[in-house]
């Protein structure tokens, strides 16, 4: 075992980071920070329940070891999200539409949605099916 | 606690400092690029290594270098960032498709191409597309750099020509030029689906004649494999549908792909065939 000791932002908060550094990020997130926005489906990268933005780009943070996150990492998770105006629209966005059964996997599908916003601000249908392509709904199938 | 954490992972901060800890027995690990592979194998009952030496972000291998005939591209090259690379892209078309199909944007932006070169699965997706280009993996090691051929690089099933004490700096790709490239993913669906079978081509034709064919297949044979003898059929003659047709169906004898949990060998050799078709019907 190696222990690392970084220092991130965390949904736009310095934090000191002192962990294994094979820990998982979502294991980081979750147990050590209390962030449980983030969801475990899967554990091997496929489901995408766990995705957050690292430094704004979408990852699966059920496979990222948190050493490999060097100083000055800027990480958002669905609680960062929410609490910004865009995040807050797709929130709504999604509930009108009625997107959500169990929820389960919205937090992530939600960061990726977010993510997709900037790099194009008003995507037809086709431009959002592959950007949420890796996050699996088993409620819709 | 999760079995990585036990891992002693090393981050060196520069090529010579992670080339020197490979260097020696006692303090060589698991290489660990963007983790795609491994975290997963880790997370699904492989032993986790005791030692490993992250590569991830290593400035060394994160480089593109566009010169004159071909493109230099570090291993550490995320599949997302190829398809940022946007000159590269007319050079490469197959290569930039290829990384495109591989899982879906969450693990493209982790995914890197050394990773996908060196996890040596018959299934990796841009094996083919890096085949195509004729060109080589440059290998690093204490004792300088060396070139090994792509078609020598992937040797048998999970297994390549780097030493234990190699690490794979960069690829070295010959530009298509004139020539016409093709790459298809047959999967269960578009994204997050490991390949069934893929093909990658780069034909060139001139006044209806073909000058030169490359082509490789994926997931039919325990490596990535080019297609010696339809490439031989095909270079020197005139482009006509019988032709064609003699190329099909010498892609799906000359095959001998196996039955798997993702497909059986009669459609893989069928295939095979059908996208030898596909590559000659588009140029
Ligand atoms: C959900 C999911 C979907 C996927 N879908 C696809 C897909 O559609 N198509 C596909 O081809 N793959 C797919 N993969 C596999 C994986 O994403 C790719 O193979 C990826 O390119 C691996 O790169 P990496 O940097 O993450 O490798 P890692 O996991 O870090 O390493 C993989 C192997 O390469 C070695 N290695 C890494 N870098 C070097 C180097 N510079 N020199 C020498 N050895 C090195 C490692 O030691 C290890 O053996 C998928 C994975 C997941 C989790
Ligand atoms: S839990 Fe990370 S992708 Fe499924
Ligand atoms: S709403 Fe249940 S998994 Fe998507």
């Amino acid at each position: 075992m190696s222990t690392i000791t970084r220092t991130w932002k965390v949904n736009g908060k310095p934090i000191k980071v002192r962990a294994p550094a094979g820990r998982r990020l979502l294991d980081y997130l979750r147990d050590d920070l209390g962030l449980i926005g983030a969801k475990e489906g899967c554990g091997e990268g496929e489901c995408g329940a766990c995705t957050v933005l690292i430094d704004n780009e979408p990852m699966v943070s059920c496979i990222v070891p948190v050493g490999q996150l060097a100083d000055g990492t800027e990480i958002l998770t669905i609680e960062g999200v929410e609490k910004k105006r865009a995040g807050r629209l797709l929130q709504q966005a999604y509930l009108e539409c009625g997107a959500v059964q169990c929820g389960f996997c919205i937090p992530g599908m939600i960061i990726s949605s977010y993510a997709l916003l900037p790099k194009n601000p008003k995507p037809p249908t086709q431009a959002i099916r592959p950007p949420l392509s890796g996050n699996l709904c088993r409620c819709t199938g | 606690m999760k079995t990585t954490e036990k891992i002693n992972i090393r981050f060196p901060q520069t090529l010579a400092e992670a080339l020197r800890l490979q260097a020696r027995k006692n303090t060589r690990g698991t290489l660990l690029a963007g983790g795609t592979d491994l975290m997963v194998q880790w997370a699904s009952g492989t032993p986790p290594p005791a030692r490993a030496t992250s590569l991830w972000n290593l400035p060394e291998l994160c480089e593109i270098e566009v010169r004159d005939d071909d493109i230099l591209i570090g291993a550490g090259v995320t599949h997302a960032f190829l398809g940022e690379a946007k000159p590269i892209h007319r050079h490469l078309p197959a290569l930039i498709a290829a990384a495109a199909t591989v899982g879906a944007i969450q693990i493209q932006a982790r995914g890197t191409l050394g990773g996908n070169a060196a996890n040596a699965s018959p299934a990796g997706d841009t094996a083919p597309a890096l085949l195509i280009t004729g060109g080589d993996v440059l290998l690093a090691s204490l004792d300088g750099t060396r070139e090994v051929p792509l078609d020598e690089f992937w040797t048998g099933y999970r297994q390549i020509a780097a030493r234990p004490d190699e690490i794979i700096l960069a690829f070295r790709l010959p530009k298509k030029g004139s020539a016409k490239e093709r790459f298809r993913k047959i999967g269960a669906r578009k994204a997050q689906a490991i390949s069934k079978i893929m093909a990658a081509s780069r034909i060139r034709v001139r006044s209806g004649r073909i000058l030169s064919a490359a082509i490789a297949l994926g997931s039919v044979a325990p490596t990535p494999i080019r297609l010696t003898q339809v490439e031989a059929l095909l270079t020197g003659q005139a482009l006509t549908p019988s032709l064609v047709a003699q190329a099909e169906k010498l892609a799906q004898t000359s095959v001998k792909p196996i039955a798997d949990i993702r497909s059986s060998a009669e459609y893989r050799r069928w295939v095979a065939g059908r996208l030898v078709r596909d590559a000659l019907e588009n140029l």
